[in-house]
């Protein structure tokens, strides 16, 4: 259940919306900020929340791939390699995550402190490659600045 | 009016439509995977696509008004092409395992390739795997089949309301999955199979047994459940009954079926029928001979009559049973024991209400058109939860508010959480007083309507005692939205009446359906309980609602029937069994009931059925009951046999015989040969034989013929004559001011799985819901320390039992809920009863229980 601060700021959304059914987006974002990725339990919260059904709150949260639908680790790295970044050496920067912080695509690593996301452009080819590290970007990725930026990120 | 040319030719539409509809009405078909005839157009699979002149592209026939002057063409080999490309495109995905698929012979897929090609697919690429979901009890889910046409999402949203499917994840990765995953874990409705196109969600009732093709015959009879009467589809192989199906557009239920009905039709082919009759001999009950039976049962009753009179036979008839078979039944008590004693199980519900509002407002008050209900602006839900009660009720209430319709529910009805405009909660087993004072609120703002005296007369009474001083959250905006609603339907439950305090209840809900000129509808949870009482097997009234007591009537049922009906006042069902407790019941004949188990206080009722002398059970089971019965006859049951059942809006509906297996017998000809051996005369060649005869006495079935009730749409005249005779005093009304404080209290649940005796033995009902549950309030189940799931003892000063908790969000008083469906795990063992002064129903409520952790 969410709890009483959660229920207020849910419903402040659903004041917005002409129904319930609209204000399940963002009441969606709160949830998996409350519980870190949308579980079944976190999903049920929002259905009960908005009186909208379970089943198609999961319906439309799977249709969206910014909500996470596992557990994820305290930091999320978004990663593009797409073309630019592609060719500036991203994919070896893949590697160099796998191998510095035992982080994969779509994983997280054992010590839950980062999972990685492998996203398609984020709008940064003119400084290739680059990342998002939860809300914050990052360009001009070398293996050396992605050490010094996750340093920040414990 | 609109013209347009479909094909070069002309079709004019008397209404907006659709191209799709329009070429349909013109006899011209057009393919189609997404659309659904009962579903809104949605223009996803793009197969109805059609050349439009003037249109720079091809349109979507199902999503395309029609208009006027619009010329069309269904067919070209641009739209061949295009619908050829089309299904190339589903079968990347889609496995060709018709052969193995149950679905194949009426997969709409199938036969669109079959149709439109194409033979060879050019795609390479790998199909989609996704293993079949065996995870749910009843339904299998096949995710490769899956064409995403959304008809089962659709269905699930729209028009069921339950919302427990969706579409997840998306493109390529698209399925459809209930919110689990896993099992459904919904209403069970199974309307999603019926529209199905592909064999993307079966049925595992039937799976891999038969091929649509092998079916011998199809019968279209109607559901052995509940008051509703829908109409449905048996289909049958080898004398076995393969599947239920409904059709679209057909019946009350225009194709819509719940959990009960189609799947609980198991139960006819149940181990457990009885198969020869019983007659106990040295204590035990023994197979017999149908001439032993018959003979022994004819000679007791006969010699109980000579030696103590008639009135000290009694019997019950049942709402599980034809109108034929209770007509055949209550002249036999009446002609042939000599008895008016006869009554029903619908005494602690249906019969007792609809007597006292008719007998208030007029014969057939309560008995209004379902699909009414749509239309009405403001839904007023008292006493229970229709769409458990009568599910296919309840989804009218459900497309009400969606058509912008207010629904408020007084107490709890889960079925509608989502659907509900309001919840007014009453102070615990006070729902009559809330009601009283509601009524005198508004005919304080109305004034009387000076149409009934004597109900006026009540209403000013009560204004005078009641002060209004209860303070309910939400009353005031209850009062304005009846006050300001141009059309109000009330749906009225049984839990009200199950109250000693049952009668000011309705008393009330009478008043504001007539102060508010609203609909009202009584739930009725067994298939033939109007039949029932408009076939006179209630203790005061002959068949069609005539009275007893007036003696012309009385005269000329004596002159059909040929014989004196008696003049003792008949007793009522309680009456009955306490009568039988005291010995001034001697015989007691019981057809298609079970009132051990399906009557409060279990323990009672079963000693009471002990000092009989002599008890007959006839039944397709052998009950708790029949157990203690000296002789038992197997009857048959639902198609096995033809017969009438009118439903709770007084529709008379045909009820076809589909299987020539049973080894019982009819019920009226049961009856009708120990009347002869009694030295009645009955002589009926068949069912409709005896509806002849109905047609003749009963002015409510006046002229009435098979011919004409299978042609649907018969519902029995209502001219507003009180037929049944009106009230013309008040019973006084009776205080019961008593006091609630306990901790909790232990009411009856009707759920929406099942019916008790039927269900209990249909498996796929019984998968889905195998035992009893606790229902209560989350903050009840915090005080206890319980979590849903959780096992919970039950403890009442008349038993215990246990069962597992189940957190209702909608319960928000004190209540814990139990329901009476299950052998030995009843709600009714564990409490007992008194009955309403002034119905004669039991009033249940007020019992104290302890909830203990186990």
């Amino acid at each position: 259940m969410f709890n009483e601060s959660v229920l207020k700021e849910i419903d402040e959304i659903k004041a917005k919306y002409p129904d319930r059914k609209s204000a399940l987006l963002p009441s969606l974002y709160v949830a998996q900020r409350e519980f870190g990725w949308l579980s079944h339990e976190a999903m049920e919260c929002v259905s009960k929340a908005l009186n909208v059904p379970e089943a198609m709150v999961r319906g439309t949260a799977t249709f969206y791939s910014m909500y996470k639908h596992r557990p994820v680790g305290r930091h999320v790295i978004q990663l593009c390699t797409n073309v630019s970044c592609m060719i500036l050496g991203a994919e070896k920067l893949v590697d160099f995550l796998g191998t510095r912080y035992g982080v994969q695509p779509n994983g997280t690593s054992r010590d839950s402190r980062f999972s990685l996301v492998i996203m398609e452009c984020i709008g940064a080819c003119g400084t290739a490659p680059a990342m998002l590290v939860d809300t914050d970007f990052f360009d001009n990725l070398s293996e050396k600045r992605i050490e010094e930026i996750l340093e920040k990120y414990k | 009016m609109i013209t347009l040319t479909i094909n070069e030719k002309e079709v004019s539409l008397d209404k907006p439509v659709s191209v799709l509809e329009a070429a349909r009405q013109a006899g011209i078909k057009i393919p189609t995977l997404c659309w659904h005839e009962a579903l809104k157009p949605y223009g996803g699979c793009r197969l109805c696509v059609v050349e439009v002149e003037r249109m720079p592209r091809l349109q979507t026939a199902c999503t395309l008004m029609a208009a006027d002057g619009m010329v069309v063409k269904t067919e070209s080999e641009t739209i061949s092409k295009v619908r050829r490309g089309i299904l190339e495109l589903l079968l990347i995905n889609h496995p060709l395992d018709c052969p193995y698929c149950d679905k194949a012979g009426e997969c709409e897929l199938q036969d669109l390739v079959n149709k439109y090609g194409p033979t060879v697919g050019r795609y390479k690429e790998e199909k989609r795997k996704v293993p079949e979901s065996h995870k749910d009890q009843i339904f299998a889910r096949n995710m490769e089949r899956c064409v995403v046409c959304t008809r089962c999402v659709r269905m699930c949203n729209d028009q069921q309301g339950a919302s427990a499917i969706s579409i997840m994840g998306r493109g390529d990765h698209s399925r459809m999955e209930p919110f689990s995953a896993a099992s459904f874990n919904c209403e069970y409705c199974g309307n999603c199979l019926t529209v199905c196109p592909v064999g993307a969600i079966l049925s595992r009732l039937y799976m891999h047994s038969f091929r649509p093709w092998q079916v011998d015959s199809e019968v279209e009879t109607i559901c052995s459940y509940c008051g509703v009467g829908c109409s449905l589809v048996v289909q049958v192989r080898d004398d076995s009954i393969k599947r239920v199906i409904p059709k679209i557009g057909l019946g009350v239920n225009k194709g819509l079926l719940c959990s009960r009905g189609r799947f609980g039709y198991e139960y006819i082919n149940s181990q457990d029928r009885l198969k020869t009759p019983l007659v106990r001999k040295n204590g035990v009950l023994e197979q017999s001979t149908w001439s032993e039976a018959l003979d022994l049962v004819a000679e007791r009753l006969s010699s109980i009559k000579k030696t103590e009179g008639g009135p000290a036979i009694a019997g019950i008839a049942s709402p599980r049973c034809s109108n034929e078979d209770n007509y055949v039944f209550q002249k036999f008590i009446r002609m042939a024991c000599g008895s008016n004693n006869i009554d029903s199980i619908s005494r602690t519900g249906y019969a007792a209400a609809q007597k006292y509002f008719e007998e208030l407002l007029g014969q057939g008050i309560t008995t209004n058109m379902i699909e009414g209900l749509k239309n009405s602006e403001v839904i007023f839900v008292v006493g229970g939860d229709p769409t458990a009660v009568n599910p296919i009720l309840g989804l009218s209430i459900r497309e009400a508010s969606r058509r912008g319709a207010k629904i408020i529910v007084l107490g709890n009805a889960k079925g509608l959480e989502r659907f509900k405009t309001l919840q007014v909660v009453p102070p615990v087993f006070k729902d009559a007083e809330v009601l009283e004072q509601l009524l005198v609120s508004i005919s304080n703002a109305r004034g009387v309507r000076g149409e009934k005296l004597d109900v006026d007369k009540g209403i000013r009474a009560l204004s005078d005692k009641n002060s209004g001083n209860m303070d309910i959250e939400g009353f005031e905006e209850l009062k304005q939205a009846l006050l300001n609603s141009p059309s109000t339907s009330i749906v009225f439950g049984m839990d009200l009446v199950q109250r000693t305090n049952g009668h000011r209840a309705i008393f009330a809900a009478a008043g504001l359906t007539y102060l508010l000129e609203a609909r009202l509808y009584l739930l009725s949870d067994r298939p033939n309980e109007q039949g029932l009482i408009d076939a006179g097997c209630v203790p005061e009234m002959l068949p069609g609602g005539r009275p007893l007591n007036i003696h012309d009537f009385k005269r000329k049922f004596e002159t059909e029937w040929g014989g004196p009906i008696p003049d003792e006042d008949g007793k009522t069902l309680f009456e009955i069994i306490e009568g039988a407790g005291k010995k001034s019941i001697k015989a007691l004949y019981i057809m298609g009931e079970n009132p051990v188990f399906n009557l409060p206080d279990g323990t009672y009722v079963k000693n009471a059925l002990q000092s009989l002398d002599f008890l007959v059970v006839q039944d397709i089971f052998l009950t708790e009951t029949a157990r203690m019965a000296d002789v038992v006859l197997p009857a048959r049951g639902w198609t096995e046999k033809t017969g009438t059942y009118t439903n709770l809006e007084r529709r008379i509906q045909l009820q076809k015989k589909a299987v020539n297996t049973a080894s019982g017998m009819e019920d009226w000809k049961i009856i009708s040969e120990i009347s002869v051996k009694m030295g009645y005369k009955m002589a009926y060649s068949d069912a409709e034989n005896i509806m002849d005869e109905i047609a003749m006495v009963s002015p409510l079935y006046r002229d009435l013929t098979y011919r004409e009730i299978g042609k649907g749409n018969c519902l029995w005249p209502y001219h507003g004559e009180p037929l049944r005779g009106e009230i013309h005093e008040l019973p006084a009304m009776v205080d019961t001011a008593n006091v609630y404080n306990a901790e909790f209290y232990l009411t009856l649940e009707k759920p929406l799985f099942h019916s008790g005796t039927l269900s209990r033995r249909s498996p796929a009902l019984m998968k889905i819901c195998p035992e009893p549950t606790l229902k209560m309030s989350w903050a009840a189940a915090q005080k206890l320390g319980l979590q849903d799931g959780d096992r919970a003892q039950v403890l009442t000063a008349a038993g215990s039992s246990e069962a597992p908790v189940t957190i209702d969000d909608s319960i928000k008083d004190n209540k814990v809920l139990l329901s009476n469906n299950f052998e030995g795990k009843g709600l009714f063992d564990l409490l007992t009863y008194k009955l309403d002064p002034v119905t004669r129903a039991p009033g249940i409520e007020g019992c104290e229980v302890r909830i203990i952790k186990t």
